[in-house]
């Protein structure tokens, strides 16, 4: 987990970047602010008017515009306030993505595999969905309630700095507040959530294996299991609750002692009961003014207190993306630019000079190793499992780098250019056929797409689909087969004009009819003069070879 | 709203709870609104008598019950509002519990083909997503609604008392038109938007995983900068669509505090007349507006609650859809007609719905106590044919009859539970003794036996504690203790060495003597003893 500092650290600096948006949201918070202690100021005014001096309502009238024009700017200060802070929590969410996908490519391919999907996704998506509320509300509340509660400490001051005293003694008590409702929310926050994700994770665990439950005809014990266990769940995250509520029940309880407190002293100043200090000089207007503020110097906070929540959970979102932003990446797995050795810039063959690749302490996985593949040729890779063959295929696509040596692909870096790479897993997405193969090659006709997919012995499956290339491949690859979808992946590298292709054990796990399609398609890439190279244990693939080299024990040998 | 109906009725199973919950609200608000239009009238109060008194004239005020109010007040607030977040927290997990029971039955109940079609890990989460979107319809957006249709009420019926029919009439124009512009107002404007919004976020995810599971391929294609920018785009949809839903509530909580504003302003406006023409006092002027001012906290909470209202429609109209109890059911699987036969399929065809044909023409009948193996390929339809046998998958066509029977799944699945819980699923009744001996036949006796807990021994999640081949062995051992007179095994050696394969198998070949068995596997050697073997070529 990264440290809470860092991660304040890492959500200041979005700040700073959409920092005009934040500005601009206290701004408009702070006429909010203004045009409410006015509107008080002109309520107290006409009170005062109408009331002691006598003043008739026509007389009245240009206050009482006056107030109307106040709300309305209230209104449109608050509008623009939530408008701001939606647009900055817009903004900082985009820059967090772009970040996090710049970090992706950065990172590579073979270090990101390291991490599921579902987890990458979750951090792309959710967690920086969860910096929302912090950037939207609670950020801007932060300023808001010192901003508006010494406005109006000034002014209560200034009528009556006796009244201005009592809510000047729950200043220091401010902190004290704050303190205490971040204590309770956090304590609050972990524990619901504690027990939600558990309650989540028990109804879950059933309906998971909700069939395997049905087969047994033991689906009624276990609704019977969810209830006792959420029963449990609750009891427990009550006891915990009824102290974290207090804090906030603090909060209040000063609110409204304070305006109780205030309203008694004014009342009792009115009446000319206390004769020290300002009160003997309050009026109705100061009284009622001051009366009217008193809870408008609590709201900034309770409206805090009840965002800081967002505040937990922008912090929890911040720790996993950060510690994603700054993994340690293995050094072998970040794609390096620049490397050192000769430049030996034959165009026409894959070489490789004195290459070593060494994982901590363990054994070398290449060592010293010097190759040279010619252009056009088919090479297998073949040796024990862990012998170094997915290290080597990775360091040619470029995926990583090596610790010694110099690695060219037809006298260029590796990964500098455009490649084909088939992995062990198909890799499909949600869409027509020719979504699919436009995903490397956006500019394929449909003509090419049709015959690329023949080509991989799709063509009678496409036949039976109603609208050809323009079928769904439906959902997850179900419909299809492991085979069928390998062999999906493998009409992209038909498409494209690859000179390179890499494919790591192509036949693996593939049923009889797709491993002849996969053969034979490989075949056809051989003729045309690609260069093949792949990983593989397959005898027919083998045979498919210009050249088997045995990768074992950090070295490399033709067979 | 009328997807909310089922989870409404069944929130409202608990009336007294909710209305008690309900009732503390009440208290809260309606303290909150006392304290400051008690200590408004107080200090008006003490202001015209205090002129009096400087004026040398006689005036008596009684001190103590005002003084008193805000002092109870001060307190009732405090405490109310204690006593409401604890009770009314107390009332959302209880609800939670009720949904997820509920939903589970009605899960439990569905048709386990409509099921089928619903697995992985997406529909998962997206399901707790839904039902948390459920749990707290009721403390954020029912008793907020009617606490403030009620609050707006008693407000009414003290304008009319305090100051005439007149004022209560205008005032009840701007309150409903306050009330209107914070709910349904709040609804309409953001209904669609909030509606489409999780089923984009959906999308995006699945986008999202597979431009991760392509990477390689996007790298080597040198595509990824593209496609991540894509992503980009559809992120910034699902987020601006957020933004537009927040800025359009936002706009709505600003015109309902304009509205109540507006309220309190014209009701002093027109108390000030009343005044004037001696109809009400000065201390009850200014009570009325400072109680109308307090109606902003009321009215406050719904622009939201009702902003979410369409995401909340969009939660339960999936949760409907894909937990809909079926009228159907799943038909029993017929017992075979004639005696001595376990299993009789005629003419039967397998395809998972929406997809192509798996088998077709499969013809087979089994003697009661005979030991059929099944080989095919992965995709040769193995799988499907004994999830049809055991009744998961309806035929495609033709008929099927079988005895009833007991099912190990390619699937290993275990429960989030102890080991005893997990092996009692295929026999409730089964004594320790029996459970250790089943166990001893896996061979994991010695290994759960040196555990301190023994058979109470917690498996994790899905058994994450155990090995892919210690899981395997705890499921067989669960349908091995299972008496039906029926066995079906899906692969039941997966992740087991070749050794412990033929011991088990041995021993099981003794323990399952004259029950009817089906196993299926991808090769001849991962089948325990059989009398005979059919090859599906697909």
């Amino acid at each position: 987990m990264a440290e809470p500092q860092a991660v304040r650290a890492w959500l200041s600096g979005l700040a700073r970047g959409n920092r005009r948006w934040i500005q601009g949201t206290v701004a408009a918070g702070t006429v909010a602010g203004i045009a409410t202690i006015v509107q008080m100021v002109l309520l107290a005014r006409i009170v005062h008017q109408g009331v002691v001096e006598g003043v008739t309502v026509g007389d009245l009238t240009g206050l009482f515009v006056g107030l109307v024009g106040v709300l309305a700017l209230r209104a449109l200060a608050q509008g623009f306030q939530t408008r701001l802070a939606a647009r900055c929590s817009e903004r900082v969410q985009q820059d967090a993505r772009r970040t996090l996908n710049r970090h992706w490519r950065a990172t590579g391919p073979v270090a990101l595999g390291q991490s599921s999907a579902g987890t990458l996704a979750r951090e792309w998506i959710d967690h920086v969905e969860a910096l929302h509320g912090y950037f939207a509300r609670f950020l801007p509340q932060m300023a808001l309630s010192v901003i508006v509660p010494l406005l109006i400490l000034a002014i209560v001051f200034w009528l009556d700095w006796l009244a201005g005293a009592f809510l000047l003694l729950s200043a220091p008590l401010i902190p004290l507040f704050m303190a205490l409702v971040g204590m309770g929310a956090e304590k609050l926050n972990q524990q619901h959530f504690e027990t939600i994700s558990r309650l989540s994770g028990q109804f879950l665990d059933k309906v998971r294996g909700l069939t395997t439950l049905q087969l047994f005809g033991q689906t009624a014990g276990a609704a019977e299991l969810i209830q006792q266990r959420s029963d449990h769940y609750r009891r427990i995250t009550l006891k915990t609750l009824r102290v974290a509520f207090l804090s906030s029940a603090v909060l209040e309880f000063f609110a409204s002692v304070a305006i109780a407190v205030i309203a008694i002293y004014i009342g009792f100043g009115l009446l000319g009961y206390i004769s020290f200090g300002p009160a003997p000089e309050l009026t109705l207007f100061s009284g009622l003014l001051i009366l009217l503020l008193a809870p408008e110097f609590f709201q900034p906070l309770r409206t805090l207190s009840q965002h800081y929540h967002d505040r937990a959970a922008a912090l929890g979102a911040g720790a996993e993306i950060l510690q994603r932003l700054e993994s340690p990446v293995d050094n072998h797995c970040v794609p390096r630019a620049v490397e050192t050795g000769g430049d030996q810039a034959d165009p026409a063959t894959v070489s490789l000079a004195s290459v070593s690749v060494v994982f901590g302490d363990q054994p070398y996985v290449l060592r010293n190793l010097s190759l040279q593949i010619r252009k056009g040729d088919v090479v297998a890779l073949t040796g024990p499992s862990g012998g170094g063959k997915s290290t080597l295929l990775h360091l040619l696509a470029g995926f990583m780098a090596p610790d010694h040596g110099t690695v060219r692909v037809f006298g260029e870096m590796p990964g500098s250019f455009r490649f084909g790479w088939l992995g062990q897993k198909g890799f499909l997405v949600q869409g027509t056929w020719a979504d699919n193969l436009r995903l490397t090659t956006p500019e394929a006709s449909d003509v090419a797409i049709a015959t690329a997919l023949r080509n991989v012995g799709l063509g009678p499956l496409l036949d039976s689909r109603p609208e050809g290339i323009y079928s769904q491949v439906s959902e997850d690859g179900q419909g299809l087969s492991g085979g069928q979808a390998r062999r999906l992946s493998l009409a992209r590298l038909f498409l494209a004009d690859y000179g390179l292709l890499l494919l790591d054990e192509p036949t693996a796990g593939l049923d009889s009819d797709s491993e002849i399609f996969v053969l034979e398609a490989l075949h056809k890439l051989a003729i045309a003069g690609k260069t093949l190279i792949f990983a593989t244990h397959h005898q027919a693939l083998l045979t498919l070879a210009d050249r088997v080299l045995v990768v074992s024990g950090g070295g490399v040998r033709d067979a | 709203m009328r997807e909310l109906r089922p989870w409404l009725r069944l929130i409202l199973k608990r009336p007294w709870r909710l209305l008690l919950g309900g009732m503390l609200i009440l208290a809260t608000l309606l303290s909150g609104i006392a304290l400051l239009a008690v200590s408004g009238w107080f200090i008006t109060e003490t202001a015209l008598t205090g002129l009096l008194l400087a004026a040398g004239m006689a005036a008596s005020i009684n001190l103590y019950v005002p003084g008193g109010a805000i002092r109870f007040f001060a307190v009732s607030r405090t405490v109310s509002r204690y006593l409401e977040r604890v009770y009314n927290h107390d009332t959302v997990l209880r609800l939670l519990t009720d949904i997820r029971v509920a939903l589970f039955r009605r899960l439990a109940a569905s048709s386990r083909r409509l099921r089928n079609e619903l697995t992985g890990a997406q529909w998962l989460s997206r399901l707790t997503n839904d039902v948390d979107a459920l749990d707290t319809l009721y403390l954020r957006l029912i008793a907020p609604t009617a606490l403030a249709g009620l609050v707006t009420v008693l407000m009414l019926v003290l304008t009319a008392i305090l100051f005439d029919l007149a004022t209560a009439f205008i005032v009840a124009g701007l309150l409903v038109a306050a009330f209107v512009v914070s709910s349904g107002g709040v609804y309409l404007r953001t209904r669609e938007l909030a509606y489409r919004q999780s089923d984009r976020q959906e999308s995006l995810r699945t986008a999202v995983i597979e431009h991760l599971e392509g990477f390689a391929e996007l790298t080597a294609a040198g595509r990824t900068g593209k496609h991540g920018a894509w992503l980009m785009r559809q992120a910034y949809q699902v987020t601006s669509a957020q933004t537009r839903t927040d800025t359009r509530t936002g706009w709505h909580l600003a015109g309902t505090h304009f509205l109540v504003n507006l309220t309190a302003v014209i009701s002093l406006w027109l108390g000030l007349g009343l005044y004037h023409a001696d109809e009400v006092s000065g201390p009850v002027l200014v009570l009325l507006p400072i109680a109308l001012l307090g109606l902003g906290e009321v009215y406050a909470m719904l622009p939201d609650a009702f902003g979410r209202l369409g995401a909340t429609e969009a939660s339960a109209n999936r949760l409907n859809r894909d937990c809909a109890g079926s009228a159907d059911g799943d038909p029993p699987a017929q017992p075979p007609s004639r005696t001595g036969v376990a299993l009789h399929a005629k003419n039967l065809a397998v395809k998972h719905p929406g997809h192509a044909m798996l088998l077709t023409h499969f013809e087979l009948e089994l003697k009661a106590g005979e030991r059929l193996g099944i080989l095919g390929h992965s995709g040769s339809g193995k799988s499907s044919l004994a999830d049809t046998i055991a009744g998961l998958l309806a035929p495609a066509q033709g008929s099927l009859s079988c005895l009833p029977g007991v099912y190990l799944t390619q699937r290993t699945v275990l429960f989030e539970d102890t080991l005893r819980a997990n092996l009692l699923l295929g026999a409730p009744e089964a004594s320790d003794t029996e459970l250790w001996r089943m166990l001893e036949m896996v061979e994991l006796a010695d290994r759960f036996a040196a555990e301190p807990d023994q058979l109470d021994t917690w498996l994790g999640s899905d058994g994450n504690r155990l090995s892919g081949g210690e899981a395997r062995r705890v499921a067989l051992a669960r349908v091995l203790l299972n008496r039906a007179a029926m066995v079906i095994l899906d692969e039941p050696f997966t992740g087991l060495d070749s050794e412990t394969r033929s011991r088990i198998s041995k021993r099981m070949d003794v323990y399952l003597e004259g029950r009817t068995v089906i196993s299926l596997a991808h090769g001849p050697d991962a089948l325990p003893g059989t009398d005979r073997v059919i090859y599906l070529t697909g």
